[in-house]
């Protein structure tokens, strides 16, 4: 059975690569550097992070994107032939946001990639939620999800919801 | 007597106010992201503008105008009494408004400048309402028959003769004004056939939440 890809996306520092770490069953393999501007942390993915997930019989690859714009090639590269897309945000830092929405909207009107959206640090109060983002960014509520990364069950939620909208896009056609 | 200089020591705007008050032609040369452009004058309006060979509409014109006004590079000579060799459609732009007009929309550009929509994201039209603002409206009737199909602004910057950036900064109005939308493009084929997802949906929830059913997660 062919491996299904998983790409997580969003700006630096939403949550991706702690995402495919909470997910993931193997060791995630990452392509951190050292950050060479103030980003808010001291490293930041590079290239992208990966992660398995085995399903029942079904292997899935979870792929992590870089956040800055400088690797939007790795956007394509990533999303093209993926099974589904989740954009990440962090709900604490609403700065990011404008920049999230470019991204979503330039990969979503390429690749034609389910997709859902993950807000994250909904653990951290003063957050925005799925409410308030859904709005901002003009996507349907069902889309947005408020996530803990850190949390297994969290992380999975969005991920859930991707799989219950694709079925729910099956049977409407 | 003759009127000629370089760009980046007296800018269009410190030129326009006294050149178009007389008749005759400014050609612009050496410009580093244009071919020579020519504009012609007589009381008070900017009658025509030639990029190269090419006649300008109103919209192109004030976006050209727009990209000098900011350009550093570049030299100029007045031509008193040039008229246009040709003009199909009078431009009749008086001036002093142009430079209003173009001034706001280069600040508002400037304001905007990080909120942009990356030039290959493709639009549509989301709205029939054209909006009232001259500087926005002539680029909707332009371009709208091109985003009826979707199209990025670097398609409608080829398409339409017009700088990137101003194509970008229209779309980003426009979608302001929900006259256009990102197209959310649709899966071609279904990855995973319906049986196939319900299955996964399944395994994801036995193996995070131990059930079918999937617990809500509150914080």
């Amino acid at each position: 059975m062919e491996p299904l890809k998983i790409v997580v996306t969003g700006p630096v520092g939403a949550g991706k690569s702690t995402l495919i770490r909470t997910l993931s069953e193997t060791e995630v393999v990452d392509t951190d550097a050292l950050t060479s501007e103030n980003i808010g942390k001291e490293t930041t993915t590079v290239a992208m992070d990966y992660g398995t997930l085995h399903l029942g019989d079904q292997l899935l690859y979870l792929f992590g994107t870089p956040g800055q714009d400088r690797f939007d090639f790795m956007w394509d590269v990533l999303s093209d032939g993926a099974l589904g897309l989740l954009m990440l945000i962090r709900g604490d830092k609403p700065e990011d946001f404008v920049a999230a929405r470019k991204q979503l909207d330039y990969i979503t009107s390429r690749h034609p990639v389910p997709y859902v959206m993950g807000v994250t640090r909904q653990d951290r109060p003063p957050v925005w939620g799925p409410e308030e983002v859904a709005p901002f960014f003009g996507l349907p509520l069902q889309r947005v999800v408020g996530i803990n990364a850190t949390d297994p069950q969290s992380a999975a939620t969005p991920l859930i919801r991707l799989l219950e909208l694709m079925l729910e896009d099956q049977r409407a056609v | 007597m003759a009127i000629f200089g370089n760009l980046n020591h007296m800018s269009l705007s410190d030129l326009l106010p006294f050149l178009s008050s007389q008749q005759g032609a400014l050609e612009i040369f050496n410009l580093e992201r244009h071919p020579g452009v020519t504009m012609y004058f007589n009381e008070g309006m900017l009658t025509c503008l030639y990029l190269g060979n090419k006649e300008a509409d109103a919209l192109l014109a004030r976006s050209i105008v727009g990209e000098i006004l900011g350009a550093r590079k570049g030299a100029f000579e007045f031509l008193p009494q040039a008229r246009p060799r040709r003009c199909s459609q009078l431009l009749n732009m008086r001036v002093d408004r142009l430079l209003v007009s173009v001034t706001t929309t280069q600040d508002e550009f400037a304001q905007v400048r990080e909120q942009l929509p990356h030039p290959k994201t493709v639009f549509k039209i989301a709205g029939q309402t054209a909006p009232q603002d001259s500087r926005i409206s002539d680029f909707w009737q332009k371009a709208r028959s091109h985003l009826q199909a979707g199209a990025s602004s670097e398609q409608l910057a080829g398409d339409l003769g017009m700088p990137l950036d101003h194509v970008r900064f229209y779309l980003h109005r426009l979608r302001q004004l929900r006259a256009v939308e990102p197209v959310r493009a649709r899966p071609k084929t279904v990855p995973a056939s319906g049986s196939a997802a319900s299955r996964l949906l399944g395994a994801l929830k036995r193996r995070f939440f131990g059930t079918n059913k999937e617990k809500v997660w509150s914080h």
